[in-house]
């Protein structure tokens, strides 16, 4: 070899070097840890956004996500579950696809955050230290919120808003009404996860009831609103599918809702006492409780963030996405809480591996499935604005539609399922 | 001189790699004029969520695959309303002829995951 040509291998090598000091090399060439995206939650925005950093950063940043459930069951389809459209297991989904997408799953629960030492702290007490963490509680149960309510209560009278076991015990209880049974429906006050839920569930109810061939079951809706997501589509539907069966107060027409029973099933209100075959209790929600261990949620009990980006407004190394978050003109929803992973998705690149970044974009779409093939729906795109997640453009079904124009949405629905739980869990 | 040719062949592979990662030949989004693919890739995790599962016949139907001039036509029509769909009409509302461009691009290159 001359010295020219050692020289030549010398400026090459050096090129090479300098090359590979790029994000997506260096530290392992340096010998230094890849960079850390640690994700708590395993629903629709915890899934998704590790999924996506996994997928995009093909690598270059290590993903874990802490989820102490093997399967997830979505809240979203549960009615149908409950109405017989569809069975659990077809609303039930493992992790393996994640796992094969590059992101170690943690079955284990996470406890809490160290937030000086960014460190998420497992139940068994193994730590998992992070660059970034994005957290997706989703919401906790405010069980005092009604009197007489409780979490033992929840298992006379289920709530069913975290789908899984009370969703089935709901059935259960659904599936053993006589005629002339009543259910009672206590519904949340906002802000709480899924607006229109509740009123599909009503909607649900009836359904099941109508096809028993009951005459005389009542479905008595408690509110503690005085108005509610796509409620004139509800009722012209109610009127239409199930006359006389579904009966909505306010809380003009109810006074207040003074207790409810487990032992016996009576529900008081102000004015009125029923005495519930069925109660449905949903009560009032709040951010999950390591958000609010962590010092990550506000008075209001959820997680203030920029709607630049998904950050936590209290700590710039934590994301919330999801039901957790307050997500400005954006409701609580798992087509939201998709939405804002993949923002946060982004940004988390950006400033791990200085990806490209590119301004904030959401959209949600709820549909709503009153009868067979007879759904509405509402929906809008969001961006930031006016120091929140602001709306930018909406829509919603209007009354009177043609029965065919909502058998198309109930069928759009339906794929969208099949795409969002695809986003989720691969 | 071993070592030295060890690291000259392994920084070339290196190179190779890395341009053929970041410019494969049928990416023109680099090019001057060109649909931005990266911001196409961005703009498209939207249309995943419903898009994702879709196929010729569903009711949301599978676009990946699609070409950029079907793409473009059917997002500007969303866009100036004449092509029914609320939801889609209020996705495409508040695309560029730019994002359209981008999103058209690629999907144009993008397989169903």
């Amino acid at each position: 070899m001359t010295d020219l040509t050692r020289r030549k291998f010398t400026v090459l090598a050096g090129a090479s070097l300098a090359a590979l000091s790029t994000p997506l090399f260096a530290p392992r060439a340096l010998g230094q840890a890849k960079p850390r995206l640690v994700v708590i939650g395993g629903g629709p925005g915890g899934g998704t956004v590790a999924r996506y950093v996994a997928k995009d950063s093909a690598g270059a940043i290590d993903v874990t996500l802490i989820e102490p459930l093997k399967t997830y069951t979505t809240c979203f389809f549960s009615n149908l579950y409950v109405a017989g459209f569809r069975d659990f297991k077809s609303i039930t989904h493992n992790y393996d696809k994640v796992k094969k997408g590059g992101v170690k799953v943690v079955h284990e629960m996470a406890a809490s955050i160290d937030r000086d030492k960014k460190q998420v702290v497992l139940a068994g007490g193994a730590r998992v230290p992070y660059d970034r963490l994005v957290i997706a509680p989703g919401i906790d149960i405010k069980f005092d919120s009604v009197p007489g309510y409780s979490e033992a209560a929840a298992q006379v009278m289920p709530h069913a808003w975290k789908a899984g076991a009370q969703t089935q015990l709901l059935l259960k209880k659904l599936n053993a009404l006589k005629d002339g049974d009543t259910i009672v429906m206590i519904t949340p006050p906002n802000p709480y996860r899924c607006p229109p839920g509740p009123y599909e569930r009503a909607s649900m109810f009836a359904h099941v009831l109508k096809k028993k061939g009951h005459k005389k079951s009542k479905i008595v809706i408690l509110d503690p609103k005085p108005a509610f997501s796509k409620q004139a589509l509800f009722m012209e539907g109610w009127e239409k599918h199930y006359p006389g069966m579904i009966e909505w107060q306010d809380p003009k027409m109810h006074g207040g809702i003074k207790s409810v029973d487990p032992k016996t099933g009576e529900i008081k209100t102000d004015l009125a006492s029923y005495k519930a075959a069925l109660a449905n209790v949903i009560p009032a929600q709040t951010a999950g409780k390591i958000a609010r261990d962590a010092g990550l949620a506000d008075q209001s009990g959820f997680c203030p963030i920029d709607p630049e980006n998904m950050k936590s407004k209290m700590d710039a190394n934590i994301f919330v996405i999801g039901d957790a978050c307050i997500p400005g003109d954006m409701p609580k929803s798992a087509f939201s809480a998709n939405s804002q992973a993949k923002v946060a998705a982004m940004v988390v690149r950006s400033e791990l591996v200085k990806s490209r970044a590119f301004p904030a974009r959401y959209s949600n779409t709820c549909w709503s499935l009153i009868e067979t093939d007879d759904a509405v729906k509402i929906g809008g795109t969001y961006e930031p604005g006016e120091g929140k997640i602001k709306q930018a453009s909406t829509f919603v079904s209007q009354k009177g539609e043609a029965a065919d124009l909502h058998k198309q949405n109930y069928k759009e629905s339906v794929d969208w399922y099949a795409g969002i739980v695809a986003d989720i869990f691969g | 001189m071993i070592v030295w040719y060890r690291i000259c062949r392994f920084s070339m592979v290196a190179i190779t790699v890395m341009i053929a990662t970041a410019a494969p030949v049928w990416d023109r989004s680099g090019a001057a004029g060109a649909p931005d693919m990266e911001l196409g890739r961005y703009l498209a995790t939207e249309c995943m969520t419903c898009h994702q599962s879709g196929t010729a016949t569903s009711s949301v139907p599978n676009i990946f695959g699609l070409t950029e001039t079907r793409v473009t036509e059917v997002m500007k029509a969303y866009r100036d309303k004449t092509r029914p769909n609320p939801v889609m009409q209020s996705v495409a509302s508040r695309l560029t002829d730019e994002e359209i461009a981008a999103l058209a691009y690629y999907f144009s290159k993008s397989k169903k995951p």
